[in-house]
């Protein structure tokens, strides 16, 4: 007889809840609304769903200030990689390294400590295959725009020789914003993509309109994103189709666009935007577009990366040869950035790409932990089978209910899963019910619900998810 | 080893509050003066830096650092040297290396359980966050703002508060939540009316960081702007100034008023609208260039005339280097800006306002996935509640102007430096060398003697100590420059 396998969840929360637990008759419950009540006068507090007591969150359950426990799939936007209050970040949050990165937070390009290169080498470990180096950054916008900053300095710096000096024309012109030392480039980006919200990742967001509205913004080119017919199995001729037309698209803007595409940025699995996958072919079709055409390849990896569709890094799976020219992530690692490898992505002269802090060490040692956990847990493979297992109950799951789950994706692609509401009034209801029934879940687009639970996400809980949608699909 | 350590300086801490000195109450085990072992940068330095070239740009790396052996005014490096540092970080320490009391702060519970479960603080915000804000940024809020949107460092605080303003504008001209159908769709063509034509004026020598909006405002030197695309947005000069400002007062007052009314001019000639100006306190990065309160208030008359925001940005004169919390508080403007930014030493990054309508009518635009940083909030709420225990605002202030009396003589023996300035701003005091040859080698002959020191601008010196650096350390820094001066010849 065999014994059953001990799960990481086991492993790490012996305390984690059996299931969740509904104290309140709504969400948010009377201690949150009082709370949020308070945090408004001095905090936007609009976007809240509850507050949050994360002494007692564990594991896969988030807890609030009125005793509610929910079982949580959204887990901070996706950003939770382990569960709350890991034993292991715990521990790293407690380490010397840690005590002594919080208490002097170095600026880290002049005064980097004598243990950073060993930090940055526990996060490089885990670099996507082909990546060697690595600059630091905030949060996903900042990480994205800072790999724009270098696509840009790259660009410039094909055309006048890596080491060749600025001209005085230059000099002159950038003090006044003016072409030529503010060059008039352009990243490309596709209907539907989900960058970040400051001026230059807010210009390649092309979400929804609320994202956008009344902001300054770059006037770049922006392609079509495969919009694939489900299941893919039975539609592959029409999704083939849809592939060609979409880089072709993607190659007339390059050949027809006002100024010079610098560099094409493109998620793996469009997330905002409604969890939109695209198929090897395409994000191979668009490594050759971008080679025939000088301009870099920016993956943005932020939602998707560190095991959370069961690769360290889901485009990996597209074996884009040369490998994609730079590496963008945040959240799950905690720790944002971009990976690379060519040395004149570096830009030629110190201070290009630098700013007070350059990334932060307690982050990037929070990084290494989860990297660490993730390897030696070998969590990327078992999240892939409890993603399996779940895809095969959603599958069931919709034949009862086909008019309410629809469109069902990400198979294959471990608990990286979402599938469409009838109508975007149907979603949202769909996501105040699920709460009242103890799960956090979020949405994505106008119509989509999307899965983002935690590495340590198991079948126990894919049984309460699914228990727990099938009852609210039930009480309409 | 360090049970014993703590338990010393608990002791003499609790001594601190009568003492005189509040960097021996921290730090009793400071180093009266810098400790040198080996040529700077030394052996080991070398080697850690080529290691870590290989895989992060070390090039603008003075030496590898050692923080474990850090402490209070002094950093050390991994060859054992101990250097005087009077550059903190790019002016972002603010108690000193190890203080006892940020390390309280970091060992504790509540801070770990902000580093292990980093909440979407928007969506989840912690039971803790509003508590930790009302004790610690809040608490330290200018005048006349009540209100925070917490972001992660000085250019994402920038941009925040421009997106803020932007926002706001719209708005106010739109007169209601109802997007026109067009504006929906040009948006997302990322073409006017949905995207905005409107702008940020900035000033010549300004510096508000290096993402594509604040770059876009910022205007001090071609290599932190080169080759990335730029807004086309307005600038105005900000004022030269002749030193010393008692014998150049006529001359000063009229390059004030010159630069005033070349803004005025950019403003009525604009083409489109101008959302908000920014502006530095003392522009930092740029030169540490200054300009009296009476300019400043000038500037706020006329954007409030022209309905244009005010966004001062406090990232880098924040926190009480200027002898006042906030260095726009030496201005006593009669009416507060309408939005301030801060960063650096309060490790939080964010801007305060007071208008209700700066926070957007509908939730989700002013958004992100994490919205700031528990983890900075705690600290900058120590930060805080020591700066006020200890009254280190007013020890910048007396510090400041010992330390000025001491570089006045200094800059009256040696004719190299001139332009001294920052008479009444606490330590934030800089001043000019003949070229930028003459100021880099002073920079690395202080470092050669033990003391880590910054420039700005094409030929500035500029202190940025910390706050618990004391008339002490001031002697330090005097001594070390003259000997420097006297090297350079
Ligand atoms: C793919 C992707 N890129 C970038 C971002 C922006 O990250 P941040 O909110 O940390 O700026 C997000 C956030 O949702 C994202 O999903
Ligand atoms: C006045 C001012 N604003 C903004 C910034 C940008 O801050 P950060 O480097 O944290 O983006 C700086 C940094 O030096 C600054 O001095």
């Amino acid at each position: 007889m065999s014994v059953p396998e001990v799960t990481p969840a086991e492993v790490y929360y012996p305390n984690e809840p059996a299931a969740p637990s509904v104290q309140t008759a709504e969400i948010p419950g009377p201690k949150t609304k009082k709370a949020l009540e308070e945090l408004a006068e001095v905090f936007d507090a609009r976007c809240a769903y509850f507050v949050a007591d994360y002494d007692k969150s564990v594991g896969n359950y988030i807890a609030d200030v009125d005793g509610n426990v929910f079982l949580d799939v959204y887990a901070q936007i996706a950003s939770i990689a382990l569960g709350y209050n890991n034993p292991a970040l715990i521990e790293a949050a407690k380490s010397d390294r840690m005590i002594s990165a919080l208490v002097q937070r170095p600026a880290l390009g002049n005064f980097p400590s004598a243990e950073f290169a060993d930090i940055l080498k526990d996060i490089l470990k885990v670099a996507p295959k082909g990546q060697t180096k690595l600059w630091s950054g905030l949060s996903g916008a900042d990480a994205n725009e800072l790999a724009f900053k270098a696509v840009f300095m790259n660009y410039q710096a094909k055309k006048r020789g890596y080491n060749t000096s600025f001209t005085t024309e230059e000099e002159t012109s950038v003090m006044e914003n003016a072409i030529p030392g503010s060059p008039e480039l352009a990243i490309m980006s596709f209907e539907r993509a989900f960058h970040g919200r400051l001026f230059a990742t807010a210009s390649v967001t092309r979400s929804k309109p609320i994202h956008k509205l009344d902001m300054p913004s770059f006037h770049w080119p922006k392609a079509e994103f495969p919009s694939y017919k489900y299941p893919l199995e039975d539609n592959e001729a029409a999704n083939k189709a849809e592939d060609e037309r979409c880089l072709k698209i993607v190659e007339e803007l390059y050949k027809t666009w006002h100024c010079p595409i610098a560099g094409l940025i493109v998620e793996p699995i469009q997330s905002e935007g409604g969890d939109n996958h695209g198929s090897t072919a395409f994000f191979q079709g668009l490594r050759d577009i971008t080679l025939k055409y000088n301009s870099l390849l920016i993956m943005d990896e932020v939602q998707t990366g560190v095991a959370a569709t069961g690769e360290m890094w889901a485009h990996e799976r597209f074996n884009l040869s040369p490998p994609a020219d730079l590496v963008t992530f945040s959240k799950k690692f905690q720790s944002a950035g971009y990976f690379y490898h060519d040395p004149e992505l570096t830009p030629n002269l110190p201070y290009r790409q630098f700013n007070t802090w350059c990334g932060d060490p307690t982050k990037m040692i929070i990084a290494g932990a989860i990297a660490k956990e993730v390897v030696e847990k070998d969590l990327a493979k078992k999240i892939s089978v409890v993603g399996d297992y779940l895809y095969a109950a959603l599958a069931e799951l919709s034949k009862k209910y086909p008019t309410e789950i629809l469109n069902l994706r990400g198979k294959d692609r471990a608990c990286f899963i979402a599938w469409d509401s009838p109508s975007p009034a149907a979603r949202n209801a769909f996501l105040v019910n699920m709460k009242k029934n103890g799960v956090n879940i979020g949405g994505c687009a106008e119509t989509g619900i999307r899965l983002r639970p935690t590495l340590t996400f198991g079948k126990k809980h894919a049984d309460i998810l699914i228990q727990a949608i099938d009852k609210t699909l039930g009480e309409n | 080893m360090t049970k014993l350590w703590n338990a010393q300086l608990c002791t003499a801490l609790g001594r601190g509050l009568r003492l005189q000195s509040t960097a021996a109450a921290y730090f009793p085990s400071e180093p009266a003066s810098p400790v040198l072992k080996t040529t700077i940068p030394g052996p080991k330095s070398s080697e850690r830096l080529a290691e870590l070239g290989k895989v992060f740009d070390n090039r603008a790396a003075y030496f590898a650092a050692n923080y474990y052996n850090s402490i209070g005014n002094y950093i050390a490096d991994v060859d054992g040297n101990q250097y005087l540092d009077v550059y903190a970080q790019i002016a972002s320490i603010a108690l000193g290396y190890n203080n006892p009391e940020i390390l309280k702060t970091a060992k504790s519970d509540q801070m770990a359980n902000a580093l292990a479960n980093r909440p979407a603080l928007a969506c989840f915000p912690s039971s803790d966050y509003q508590q930790i804000l009302e004790d610690g940024i809040l608490a330290a809020a200018p005048k006349g703002m009540s209100k925070v949107w917490t972001a992660l460092s000085g250019s994402d605080a920038n941009e925040t508060a421009f997106k803020a303003a932007f926002i706001y504008h719209a708005a106010k001209k739109r007169g209601n939540n109802t997007f026109s159908p067009k504006e929906l769709e040009s948006v997302m063509q990322n073409l006017v009316p949905g995207a905005s034509d409107a702008a940020i004026l900035s000033f010549e020598k300004g510096f508000h960081g290096r993402l594509f909006g604040s770059l876009s405002t910022t205007r001090s030197k071609p290599i932190h702007k080169l080759d990335i695309p730029a807004f086309n947005w307005p600038k105005a000069p900000f004022p030269s100034l002749k030193y010393p400002l008692d014998q150049f007062v006529t001359e000063n007052k009229k390059e004030e008023e010159r630069c005033l009314a070349e803004f005025e001019k950019v403003i009525q000639q604009w083409s489109t609208q101008i959302a908000a100006i920014i502006i530095e306190p003392i522009q930092s990065e740029g030169g540490d260039n200054h300009a009296s309160p009476s300019f400043f208030q000038s500037l706020r008359d006329l954007t409030l005339k022209y309905d244009i925001l005010m966004i001062v940005d406090e990232v880098q004169t924040g926190v009480g280097a200027s002898g006042k919390f906030w260095a726009h508080e030496h201005w006593n403007l009669t009416t507060p800006p309408d939005m301030v930014t801060f960063s650096k030493k309060f490790q939080a990054a964010g801007f305060y306002f007071a208008l209700p309508e700066l926070q957007p009518s509908l939730p989700f635009r002013q958004f992100n996935t994490w919205c700031g940083d528990p983890s900075k909030a705690l600290i900058a709420r120590t930060v805080y509640q020591e700066i006020s225990k200890y009254n280190l605002v007013e020890n910048a202030a007396t510090t400041g102007a010992y330390l000025y009396g001491k570089l006045e003589s200094l800059s009256g023996e040696y004719s190299s430096i001139f332009n001294l300035r920052g008479q009444s701003t606490g330590t934030f005091i800089a001043w000019d060398m003949s070229s930028s040859a003459k100021r880099d080698m002073f920079l690395i002959e202080s470092r050669k003697l033990g003391l880590n020191i910054g420039g700005c601008g094409d030929v500035s010196v500029r202190l940025r100590p910390t706050l618990v650096f004391e008339e002490k350390h001031a002697d330090v820094l005097v001594d070390i420059a003259e000997e420097a001066l006297k090297r350079l010849g």
